[in-house]
């Protein structure tokens, strides 16, 4: 018990140092300031434009005519458009930006030998989740400026904010964050393994299409197996984009397996590892 | 007496190259242990395992009764690992602040903490310095600091004056020393000298095997003195020596050093008789030392 005490105050006193590398560092504020000018461009040029063509009853009908078999048509049923593109935007693009945003995890660590000092200190049980809990963090940051801004250029439009927007705002974070959960602890894994965060990334990014291939040509032999391409990381996106509201966390119970069995990995692959 | 380390049968093998072979020994409470051996000879990976970054092939390590690396151990144990290094995007006292945290201070508690083991340092003043703005021997002297965050009763240094200057070389000396009645240390470095100032025992690592394993001992029937010079040895101070009543043996380890081996029971005023001998000759000397040094006893003994 007591260890399980100490193993949740360690994760949190890393996660919170995350925090700080966020906020307090200039490494931090650069990635703040990235998200932002990426987000910017977005709003701009992706999400305003795009919010005024949704609002319109001509496209509607041709976007019904179009994918309306596919369900995306539930589009319209956001309470702002502005959310509703945030919602296919950022479900399309954070997986992927995640990868490159959390693979510092544990790699610098092990380079610089500042590994060999926490370990001294705590498990390493706790490095793992107390790094994966501070990225998680700082992804939900992330999240929460870029949706506030969203929030903002809708209620601009609009002329005010409704209790509608907000909720669909918090739906989009939740499932966001839950849709991160595998990718980031798939991080942690790679990030174990290796000692410097590009080649992280690069093996992140080939191990999730060598194994997407692999899988592919063996379904194509055996398509009773084809439920396997069901349990990669992020499939539960292409679900994800026709849905809205709180019934979209019927999706939520795979990712949060992944999770588990990703954070165990790195897990075991870090107590195995020379420091 | 309580063993603090226990080694038994430590073995480490990288691919086809044997580290460790068949390792045992037992290091107690107080003891400040020299870990010496030439380049390559094991140790790196004996502290490695020790400090639970690596696990051994085969044999055990245990510290205070449990497996090295054990959480039982956080708190207890310190280390200076060779070449870890700090954070480079946080500032010395924050990254103090954050292991004192880690075990178990509290945040006020973890600041003043990190303040004292800066001071045992001498790098107060380093506090809110970045590891990138510190040169070589100052982030040296922060990851030594760090070592000493709370009570640790087991302190393991690799290499800790390498790279340093010799006045912050002897800070350190002077504070292992201080601090040797209540912690015990185990040290590893190629500095025979100051090695010799500061331990008791000795391991003494070739190919990966314990080759000695001595502790200080003045109660053998076997004494030396270490004589130094201020001119060359030659045969007339050698035969002169040589007569004296209870020299067993005598040799010159340098060109104006020479090692005297004498029994004290046949002669308890051995180094006087040495002293007389001296003076009455008129040849002047630089030192006497009682015993032989470490560097004698593992590379030229007599």
């Amino acid at each position: 018990m007591a260890l399980f005490i100490t193993t949740l105050k360690h994760c949190g006193l890393y996660a919170g140092f995350e925090l700080r590398r966020l906020w307090l560092t200039r490494r931090g504020l650069m990635t703040l300031a990235a998200t932002a000018v990426l987000w910017f461009f977005l709003l701009r040029y992706a999400i305003a434009p795009a919010s005024d063509l949704i609002g319109s009853e001509g496209f509607q009908q041709m976007f019904r005519d179009a994918f309306g078999a596919f369900g995306l048509s539930q589009l319209f049923a956001w309470p702002a458009p502005e959310l509703a593109i945030y919602w296919i935007l950022s479900l399309m693009l954070l997986p992927l930006l995640c990868l490159f945003f959390t693979a510092n995890q544990l790699c610098s660590d092990l380079e610089r030998g500042t590994l060999r000092l926490l370990a001294l200190r705590s498990s390493r049980l706790s490095i793992v989740l107390g790094r994966f809990s501070g990225q998680m963090l700082v992804q939900s940051c992330l999240i929460l400026l870029s949706l506030v801004a969203t929030l903002s250029l809708a209620a601009w439009r609009e002329g005010g904010l409704s209790l509608a927007m907000l909720n669909a705002a918090a739906v989009i974070a939740v499932n966001l964050l839950l849709v991160l959960l595998p990718f980031t602890a798939l991080m942690s894994c790679f990030s174990a393994m290796v000692r410097s965060s590009r080649l992280a990334v690069s093996l992140a990014i080939v191990s999730l299409g060598l194994v997407f291939v692999l899988l592919s040509s063996f379904v194509f032999y055996f398509p009773d197996f084809l439920f396997l391409l069901g349990y990669m990381p992020g499939t539960q996106v292409m679900q994800l984009l026709p849905m809205q509201g709180w019934q979209t966390l019927q999706y939520a119970l795979l990712p949060l397996l992944q999770t588990l069995v990703l954070l165990s990995s790195a897990t075991f692959l870090l107590t195995r590892k020379a420091l | 007496m309580n063993a603090i380390i226990q080694c038994q049968q430590l073995a480490k093998r990288f691919g086809s190259k044997t580290v460790l072979q068949q390792l045992s020994f037992e290091l107690h409470q107080g003891d400040v242990a020299a870990l010496i051996g030439p380049n390559g000879a094991g140790k790196t990976t004996l502290f490695s395992i020790l400090c639970g970054y690596l696990p051994p092939d085969s044999g055990s390590a245990r510290i205070f009764g449990h497996k090295a690396g054990s959480s039982a151990l956080f708190g207890k144990v310190a280390a200076l690992p060779q070449d870890a290094q700090f954070d480079p995007a946080f500032s010395i006292g924050e990254q103090l602040d954050f292991y004192g945290r880690l075990q178990g201070l509290s945040s006020k508690a973890a600041r003043e903490e990190s303040k004292r083991v800066l001071a045992l340092v001498e790098l107060t003043e380093q506090l809110q310095h970045k590891a990138g703005a510190l040169s070589h021997g100052m982030r040296k002297r922060a990851a030594i600091a760090q070592a000493f965050i709370g009570t640790p009763q087991l302190v393991l240094l690799d290499e800790p004056t390498a790279g340093l200057d010799p006045v912050n070389a002897l800070h350190i000396r002077q504070l292992i020393s201080r601090l040797s009645g209540e912690v015990s240390f185990m040290i590893s470095s190629h500095n025979i000298f100051e090695l010799e100032q500061l331990c008791n025992k000795v391991l003494y690592l070739e190919n990966g095997q314990l080759k000695q394993h001595s502790s200080s001992d003045n109660a053998a029937q076997l004494q030396y003195l270490t004589l130094h010079l201020e001119q060359d040895n030659n045969d007339a101070i050698s035969a002169a020596l040589r007569q004296l009543p209870g020299l067993i043996d005598l040799h010159s380890a340098q060109r104006r050093e020479l090692v005297l081996s004498y029994n004290p029971q046949h002669n308890a005023d051995f180094d006087l008789a040495v002293l007389q001998c001296l003076a009455a000759n008129g040849w002047r000397y630089r030192n006497l030392t009682k015993g032989q040094t470490l560097e004698q006893k593992l590379f030229n003994p007599a």
